[in-house]
């Protein structure tokens, strides 16, 4: 309390040079950075390019149901986005046959992510492998009707090498009227059920980062999803908290919980110090969820995500109430969450589609 | 004129002065002018804050009342953010003597925005201690708090039962579907006979007016048909008072087809925040609060630097604006 510790903290913001753009663009290596730490990133990055070979006698990451679908998902998903940005599809290539070496299953995509770079990606590194993997990809509507997601669809199939998805998730729900609009007559909703009768998707559901809200009156629908997909880390825990508003909802419906953002999205929180990222992925794989989608941009990242995911054991409820009365001080003003509150980091087609002014136009 | 919550013995006008933009007057004697005209005009509810322009905004109520202070109601609010009930009383102190007067009619905790405000308000030694000292000791006679995040922190204040009086929060046709205080708080609020205090029915700086969202008596009348004791609204020229005070003087309620009309209308503009950006942005964050919670300032984030760029309400240095 006080201005003594105004003081102490001062410092943490001066030094970071990290802008929203950044975050955006280039969040995959805050991620690593987060791990490795400063200049040791390259090396490690050398190096784990070097030993793609696994040691048989490693333990696999766990699988867990998907919801009441009966259907099994590893406990750890390798997030698109990230996918898009390796530095090229040979990198891409061997991080998702590690990945599926080491017992992961889940591979998250969205339709926009790199303008379909990342489905492509995932596409080419899954040839011959299409079974092994439970793949998913988000529609991107925002707000738009059926026949544009049934277009969006056909463009993730052929961009992904497949005839049908795993999983489709309608993308970024992130804005109160989004709900009305996704289920108004002609709207993304009757596209999910559409998809599922034609043996396109074998699973739907839904995503978006920004209000507990606006999660629970997609839920209060009643529609039949599958699965919803949401930030969960210890910070959430007591800031606009998915953890303790839209978990314990889905879970009592039977509906698949799949975590994100166990580190923020930048791993910012880890940078400064407030976590870390072995805490980060802890935390979150051991709350009562299907999966927990993290990005990783290099075969060192995923390396690092392994040695967690591996033989995976859950933290026990007093660890976790620990971790979340200690970093609750950190958490109380949403700033590794600004996800939930800054307009910054909704997409700029959702926001065109809703006629909303882009976030340049916004008085911050 | 409405009755303050349960204690129906005290009624205060359904228009309150805001005292935020009472400093933003162009000079003393506009501001001075302003108080008085409004007196005339009917307001007894006049609102301010130690931190409103480091102190200017209480300074210039307080020459503004001289003579009236008897026929007003006069609130201010307290800026410990967290900090002890001893700061809390010096800073009582400063602001009866700005104000210039021996007691307040109403005492407010200030800017209750983050989630552990409850926690550190209620605390051994904390603001709630002080409050209560406050009212034993005659210096004032109600006690409330306010802030305009999160209706979820509002509730957690509310149900640590404090014996608050009266309680602040921003209504408007767009929170009506937004985040909403209008749904969350206010009902409990009615339920336990707290005098609820509507702010920003304008959204703050009158930005949907401007843009032409709604009219500023389409803004003004929906705001302030709701369950509330008062509106406040910031007047910071004498055309802006005559119009609320017009608005406030004809008065007629809407009727709740009217509600429900407006807020049909501009709920798709709602939706996203952007005309309720204090409610999320860390732009609206007062410099003041987070430092004294020791929430960093990092100043590489564009919210942050408009924040210290838009406000003057603290006593310390900030950091320097990177260009």
């Amino acid at each position: 309390m006080g201005n003594d510790s105004f003081a102490a903290s001062m410092p943490s913001g001066a030094n970071d040079k990290f802008t929203r753009r950044e975050f955006v663009r280039g969040a995959a290596a805050f991620t690593a950075s987060a791990i490795a730490g400063g200049d040791a990133i390259v090396a490690a990055k050398k190096n784990a390019t070097a030993q793609v070979v696994t040691p048989s006698s490693d333990p696999q990451v766990p699988k867990r149901l998907l919801g009441k679908t009966g259907a099994e998902v590893s406990a750890l998903g390798v997030g698109g986005y990230h996918l898009g940005s390796t530095k090229d599809q040979q990198e891409a290539n061997q991080l998702v046959a590690k990945a599926l070496d080491a017992g992961i299953t889940f591979f998250d995509n969205a339709w926009d992510y790199h303008q379909g770079l990342s489905e492509e990606r995932l596409g080419t590194a899954l040839q011959g492998k299409r079974d092994q993997a439970f793949v998913m990809t988000k529609v991107c509507t925002h707000g738009r009707g059926k026949d544009v997601a049934m277009q969006m669809l056909e463009q993730s199939l052929r961009r992904l090498q497949t005839d049908h998805l795993d999983l489709w998730q309608i993308h970024e729900v992130i804005y109160y009227n989004d709900p009305d609009l996704i289920f108004r007559p002609g709207g993304a909703a009757e596209a999910l059920l559409e998809a599922k009768k034609q043996g396109k998707v074998r699973f739907i559901g839904f995503t978006g980062h920004k209000d507990p809200a606006i999660h629970l009156r997609m839920l209060a629908h009643d529609f039949p999803f599958d699965t919803v997909q949401m930030p969960l880390n210890a910070f959430d825990a007591t800031f606009r908290s998915f953890e303790t508003q839209v978990v314990p909802e889905a879970n009592k419906r039977g509906i698949a919980v799949l975590g994100m953002k166990s580190l923020g999205g930048s791993g910012e929180m880890v940078r400064h110090g407030a976590i870390t990222a072995q805490e980060g992925l802890q935390y979150a794989m051991s709350l009562p969820v299907a999966t927990t989608i993290s990005g990783m941009d290099s075969i060192g990242v995923l390396e690092q995500n392994l040695e967690v995911a591996r033989g995976f054991q859950p933290m026990s409820a007093a660890d976790m109430q620990a971790l979340r009365d200690r970093v609750r001080i950190y958490a109380a003003d949403g700033r590794y969450e600004l996800f939930k509150t800054s307009k910054k980091y909704d997409g700029d087609v959702g926001r065109e589609q809703h006629h909303y002014p882009t976030p340049q136009k916004l008085p911050a | 004129m409405r009755p303050f919550g349960k204690h129906t013995d005290v009624r205060i006008s359904i228009l309150g002065m805001g005292g935020h933009h009472l400093g933003d007057a162009k000079d003393e004697p506009t501001a001075v002018a302003l108080v008085r005209e409004a007196v005339d005009g009917g307001i007894t509810f006049f609102d301010n804050c130690w931190e409103y322009h480091r102190g200017k905004s209480e300074v210039l109520l307080g020459k503004g009342l001289k003579g009236h202070r008897a026929s007003v109601f006069l609130m201010t609010k307290v800026c410990t953010h967290g900090r002890d009930g001893s700061l809390a009383m010096q800073m009582l102190e400063e602001s009866l003597n700005r104000l210039q007067t021996d007691h307040l009619d109403l005492w407010q905790a200030h800017g209750v925005g983050f989630e552990n405000d409850p926690g550190l308000f209620m605390r051994p030694g904390g603001a709630a201690e002080a409050m209560l000292k406050a009212k034993e000791q005659g210096k004032v006679r109600f006690l409330g708090f306010t802030g305009h995040k999160d209706p979820a922190i509002h509730l957690s204040m509310l149900n640590t039962d404090f014996p608050f009086d009266a309680v602040q929060m921003p209504l408007n046709a767009f929170d009506a579907t937004f985040h909403s205080f209008q749904t969350q708080v206010l009902p409990e609020l009615n339920r336990r006979g707290i005098a609820a205090l509507g702010m920003k029915p304008m959204s703050g700086h009158g930005e949907p007016i401007q843009n032409g969202a709604v009219t500023a008596e389409e803004a003004l009348r929906y705001a302030m048909s709701l369950p509330v004791a008062t509106t406040i609204t910031g007047m910071e020229k004498p055309d802006i008072l005559r119009q609320n005070l017009r608005i406030a003087q004809n008065f007629q309620a809407m009727v709740a087809s009217e509600m429900r009309a407006l807020e049909d209308r501009v709920k798709d503009v709602a939706a996203d925040g952007h005309f309720e950006l204090y409610k999320v942005s860390l732009k609206f964050d007062n410099p003041e609060a987070r430092m004294a919670h020791g929430f960093p300032l990092d100043m590489e984030s564009e919210e942050v630097q408009e924040m210290v760029a838009a406000v003057q309400n603290t006593g310390h240095p900030y950091p320097e604006i990177p260009k």
